[in-house]
């Protein structure tokens, strides 16, 4: 399709390309300048991209004001977690449903699939309440618990793992392999692709998580930086450049982790087809 | 016996006893002397059990009353090893619904503050303790009764028992920005508006409008949250004539007087373009900070202390070009707010010895209520008696006008449907303000709201 | 590999191994379910449980204090009278509708505009994929300035003409601000699809295309569309999926003003729970928020299953 175009029509395009990547990319760099501008800056409302003087200090100090560090670190269990969790179950459940024909496997794939329409927002209430039952209120695991697997991950893993030539399997299998060890060793590895992007949508996805920490914390020592983000802007003459600056570190775990699995990432989300 | 040292008891009035105690109790205290009251017969004392206890207690964030209270409380786990607190904070909004959330699954904290409008919410569940006012130091319920503020007592006394043991109860003030007035040649002694009617105008005067852009707003109402409508919204409609119910329990806030009070509150903006309800800088949940740098001119709120004001304007402090001074009323005679505060309560669900050393420890934390004046100063106390004479108290700037705006409020409207009522309000608010609409149509749709509310709660 | 999914697969799955010995089938099938077992616990734990735990609590009256009592369909009756709901319903199917719509045709435009350049796409896709990765509360926080009435939108829109908007505090102008903001956070993340969608059709076509005399726009309606249909189904599902729960951007840009503009669902369920202690109409509000989910879901499986046939036959 490239050689549709050529020359400086191509150039034009790619500038409307790079506008269009612009108008993505302000609301973001207007976050990441913000964190560096003087507290006052933001009560005049007036933008200045690149900042007349820098002040980095906003970062400890903003760090300073609630425990930041703590909450991160809660986070990052938590995401970490989460994204384990869906990893390792969305692999096997996808592998399950895509390779073996035991009665009732389509029902399991449905029942598994209806669940998308069951969203934490809509059974907040329960939800919480099992974990209350479980004793998990005020807790880590209480806050990734209900996240551990996604049916839309079991969805993803099962789509992709369809793909891979059963042949593969049966050969293995004649040379006597266990089913634990062709999965580890046949399917994983081509899983690759699909892996990183699960891995990222997971862990995004839990980083995101507001509501449900909100209900099921009531204690410092368990709140996500979500939780202290919000907070940070009710609480009494908290600079909102500060609260940027929280934000803007907020956004580079995901971040790093995307950049980690970034070649993954690119085969992952051509192939993966995400599709029904 | 009672194991705490005397000198827990030093500033606790005894009303009881009448104005000659309680001068001698305010000489005592101005003299900073620990001499101890002798301690009021107690046939029911707090007995801090011996085992080792936990307990668990929730407040809301404040940058001074938070601190101040963790402060105490832990000094009065220091006196009694034996006993631990989970001391936990929440924004003032998530702070109820914690609670809730907490009561519906067994995990609620033993003791808690809550605001004084959320006590019918507690109290027609059966969620909170009666409290024992001899184990507060109080003789009887009705001594307690007088200490207090006319506002605690309208929502904390109910069949004759006390359920809650008031902290901090504040009026609003009317804050000016005197450089300002002087500026546009007002004086803010003898051009302090009385009447809304004369807020108007000298808002008027005090605004500065830069094509559609005001550079200063003459006078802002908030517009951030439901609890901030209500607090500013309530004396109006009082001074109206209004009323939020009928004695059957009906919704009467879109009456004449309900419709009057709405177009008080909307004539800044409406009438005299002296302010603009979708400007705010402070899209952080802090409408006083437009005040505070100085884009509004004044502005009706709680006491502020000076360090807060110091940490977003030193120069405002400094210089000390501000001043509180009564809120304007519908007329002259009618200056008054709403008076609010915060109770200390127990969990009805908390088993009998741990009620006990939560009186225990209530009473120790407000034992001393000029060093809680201090750390949380002008925030005022909802007890009469034991601080307003100190020196200390006296001195502090501008606040005869602060703790008359508690002395002459008004109290909110007691309703266990206080959320539905104050969500009502703030949408009819924004209606009116934001999108223009028709005041009495806004006020019709917020009492049928209210309304369908108190019949649902009446059926469940 | 870059075919449509299944394809491949298709011939190779449906040889299902038939020389073993019953018994070695049936433990190989045992595994299978052991594969699966965990995830199926954790969703009737995590999942149904809560489900039907919330249906029943939609039949009573609960405040969470005393124990639920029994009142019929009287919390769905009630509900069906009250304005609020009703507003938040509307609200609901109207953000879904508008996000959704919008989500499509700018993740697909997105992904035709990528698919056709040659230098700097790369660039330019990761750029995009970037409102993807910023923390929702912090896309939250950002846009809250943004669209003050002062704030950089306005800033930009005023040379052009436009007189100053109150983006967040205008019941005209409130939900449109926050589906735009719905749409520049996940727009991205379904370009992403639809490029996978676009990588998947065959060069060849165009080149036929072209050979024939046919134009671009030809090209794009009698080829691309057609054979991107089976993913634009799945975007237009997801997106509404994702729609249908949406909450923090209203709670936090809005708090679902002004005079509940911008009140979802979501929203409604969690102040009639948590601030408002009525549990049972909240789960009420949450059966009907399910329900919408549902019809999305169901759409989801038909296709789904659509697709299974065809890989089989």
């Amino acid at each position: 399709m490239r050689q549709w175009l050529a020359g400086p029509s191509a150039l034009l395009g790619l500038l409307a390309l790079a506008a269009l990547t612009a108008v993505f990319i302000l609301p973001i760099i207007w976050m990441v300048t913000t964190s560096f501008q003087a507290g006052e800056k933001m009560f005049q409302l007036t933008t200045e991209w690149i900042p007349s003087v820098w002040h980095p200090e906003n970062y400890p100090n903003a760090m300073g004001r609630a425990a930041f560090p703590l909450f991160f670190r809660n986070s990052v269990i938590v995401s970490a977690a989460v994204m384990v969790g869906n990893l390792v179950f969305c692999t096997l459940a996808g592998y399950g449903l895509a390779k073996y024909r035991f009665p009732g496997a389509k029902l399991l794939l449905l029942l598994i699939l209806s669940t998308l329409m069951l969203p934490l927002e809509v059974t907040l209430v329960p939800t919480f309440l099992v974990i209350h039952k479980l004793g998990w209120v005020n807790s880590l695991q209480g806050i990734a618990g209900p996240l551990l697997i996604d049916a839309f991950g079991v969805f993803l893993m099962r789509q992709f793992i369809l793909k891979i030539p059963t042949d593969y399997l049966e050969a293995a299998r004649i040379d006597g392999a266990g089913e634990l060890r062709i999965l580890w060793k046949i399917v994983l590895p081509q899983c690759r692709p699909v892996l990183a992007v699960l891995a990222l949508l997971a862990f995004r996805d839990s980083w995101d998580q507001f509501l449900w920490p909100l209900a099921v914390v009531s204690h410092d020592d368990y709140r996500t930086y979500p939780l202290g983000l919000v907070r940070f802007g009710e609480d009494y003459g908290n600079p909102p450049t500060e609260q940027m600056a929280i934000a803007v570190l907020a956004t580079i775990p995901v971040f790093l982790l995307f950049l980690l699995l970034q070649r993954a990432l690119r085969s992952g989300f051509g192939l993966s087809g995400l599709k029904g | 016996m009672n194991t705490s040292p005397a000198s827990d008891d030093a500033m606790l009035a005894r009303p009881d006893t009448g104005m000659t105690r309680r001068e001698v109790i305010g000489r005592l205290a101005a003299l900073g002397a620990g001499a101890a009251v002798a301690a009021a017969p107690r046939r029911v004392a707090a007995q801090p059990a011996k085992a080792p206890m936990k307990l668990t207690f929730w407040t809301w964030e404040n940058p001074q009353q938070r601190p101040w209270l963790h402060k105490r409380i832990t000094q009065y786990t220091e006196k009694h090893p034996n006993i631990k607190v989970d001391f936990q904070w929440f924004t003032f909004t998530d702070l109820g619904k914690k609670v809730s959330v907490g009561y519906a699954t067994g995990t609620a904290p033993d003791g808690f503050t809550t605001g004084d409008w959320l006590m019918p919410t507690w109290l027609a569940r059966n969620l909170i303790a009666p409290l024992d006012v001899k184990q507060l130091g109080y003789p009887s319920v009705d001594a307690f009764r007088k200490d207090h503020a006319d506002a605690f007592i309208a929502g904390a006394i109910q069949d004759g028992k006390v359920y809650g043991y008031p902290i901090w109860f504040y009026g609003f003030c009317n804050y000016l920005n005197t450089k300002q007035f002087k500026e546009v040649g007002l004086d803010p002694e003898r051009d302090q508006p009385q009447t809304y009617a004369q807020l108007g105008e000298v808002a008027k005067r005090l605004t500065i409008k830069q094509g559609n852009k005001f550079a200063r707003q003459g006078f802002k109402f908030a517009m951030h949250a439901p609890q901030w409508t209500m607090i500013q919204f309530n004396p109006i409609v009082v001074q109206s004539g209004g009323q939020w119910f009928d004695k059957a329990g009906k919704c009467t806030i879109n009456n004449e007087a309900g419709v009057r009070a709405m177009t008080v509150r909307a004539s800044i903006a409406r009438q005299y373009g002296a302010e603009d309800p979708a400007d705010s800088i402070a899209t952080a949940p802090l409408p006083q900070m437009d005040w505070l740098k100085e884009r509004c001119a004044m502005f009706s709120c709680h006491p502020i202390p000076p360090v807060a004001i110091k940490s977003q304007n030193p120069a405002m402090e400094a210089e000390g070009y501000y001043r509180p001074v009564q809120l304007p009323g519908v007329t002259a005679d009618k200056r008054y707010s709403t008076c609010y505060g915060f109770n200390f309560v127990i969990n009805a669900n908390a088993p009998k010895d741990k009620q006990e050393v939560l009186h225990d420890m209530y009473r120790f934390v407000m034992s001393d209520l000029v060093d809680c004046w201090q750390a949380t100063a002008p925030f005022t106390l909802a007890r009469k008696s034991g601080w307003t004479d100190d020196p200390r108290v006296k001195s502090f700037p501008h606040v005869q006008e602060i703790i008359r705006a508690k002395d002459q409020g008004v109290f909110f409207p007691r309703t266990p449907v206080w959320n539905e009522l104050a969500d009502a309000m703030h949408r009819a608010v924004q209606k009116v303000m934001l999108n223009n609409a028709d005041i009495k149509v806004a006020l019709d749709e917020a009492a049928a709201e209210v309304d369908r509310a108190t019949a649902e709660f009446k059926k469940s | 590999m870059s075919s449509i999914p299944g394809a491949t697969a298709r011939s190779l799955s449906a040889r299902a191994p038939l020389r073993w010995p019953l018994h070695y089938r049936l433990r190989i099938q045992l595994w299978g379910v052991g594969f699966v077992l965990p995830t199926v616990l954790f969703f009737l734990v995590f999942k149904y449980g809560p489900m039907l735990w919330a249906m029943g609590l939609s039949f009573t009256s609960y405040d969470m204090m005393k124990t639920p009592r029994f009142v019929g369909v009287e919390n769905y009756a009630s509900l069906s009278r009250d304005p609020i709901f009703i507003q938040a319903l509307l609200n609901t199917l109207v953000y879904i509708a508008g996000s959704t719509v919008f989500i499509t045709a700018v993740g697909l435009g997105l992904a035709l505009a990528i698919n056709n350049r040659g230098r700097g796409r790369r660039l330019c896709l990761a750029g995009m994929f970037l409102t993807n990765i910023m923390p929702i509360v912090a896309v939250c926080l950002v846009w809250r300035f943004l669209f003050h009435p002062h704030g950089l939108i306005n800033q930009i829109l005023s040379p052009l003409g436009v007189g100053r908007i109150d983006w967040l505090t205008d019941s005209a102008t409130a939900m449109p601000a926050i589906i735009g903001v719905t749409v520049w956070r996940f727009a991205p993340y379904f370009m992403v699809v639809f490029l996978a969608g676009l990588l998947a059709i065959p060069r060849e076509y165009y080149e036929a295309a072209a050979i024939d005399g046919a134009g671009v726009l030809r090209r794009f309606r009698s080829i691309t569309l057609p054979l991107l249909m089976p993913v634009t189904f799945f975007v237009v599902v997801v997106a509404a999926l994702l729609s249908a729960r949406i909450f923090l951007m209203p709670f936090l840009i809005t708090g679902g003003g002004p005079g509940g503009a911008t009140r979802v669902l979501s929203m409604l369920i969690y102040e009639t729970g948590f601030s408002y202690m009525k549990m049972g109409r909240a789960a009420a509000i949450s059966v009907v928020l399910f329900a919408i989910a549902m019809v999305f879901t169901i759409i989801q499986m038909r296709l789904f299953a659509r697709n299974e046939e065809d890989a089989a036959a």
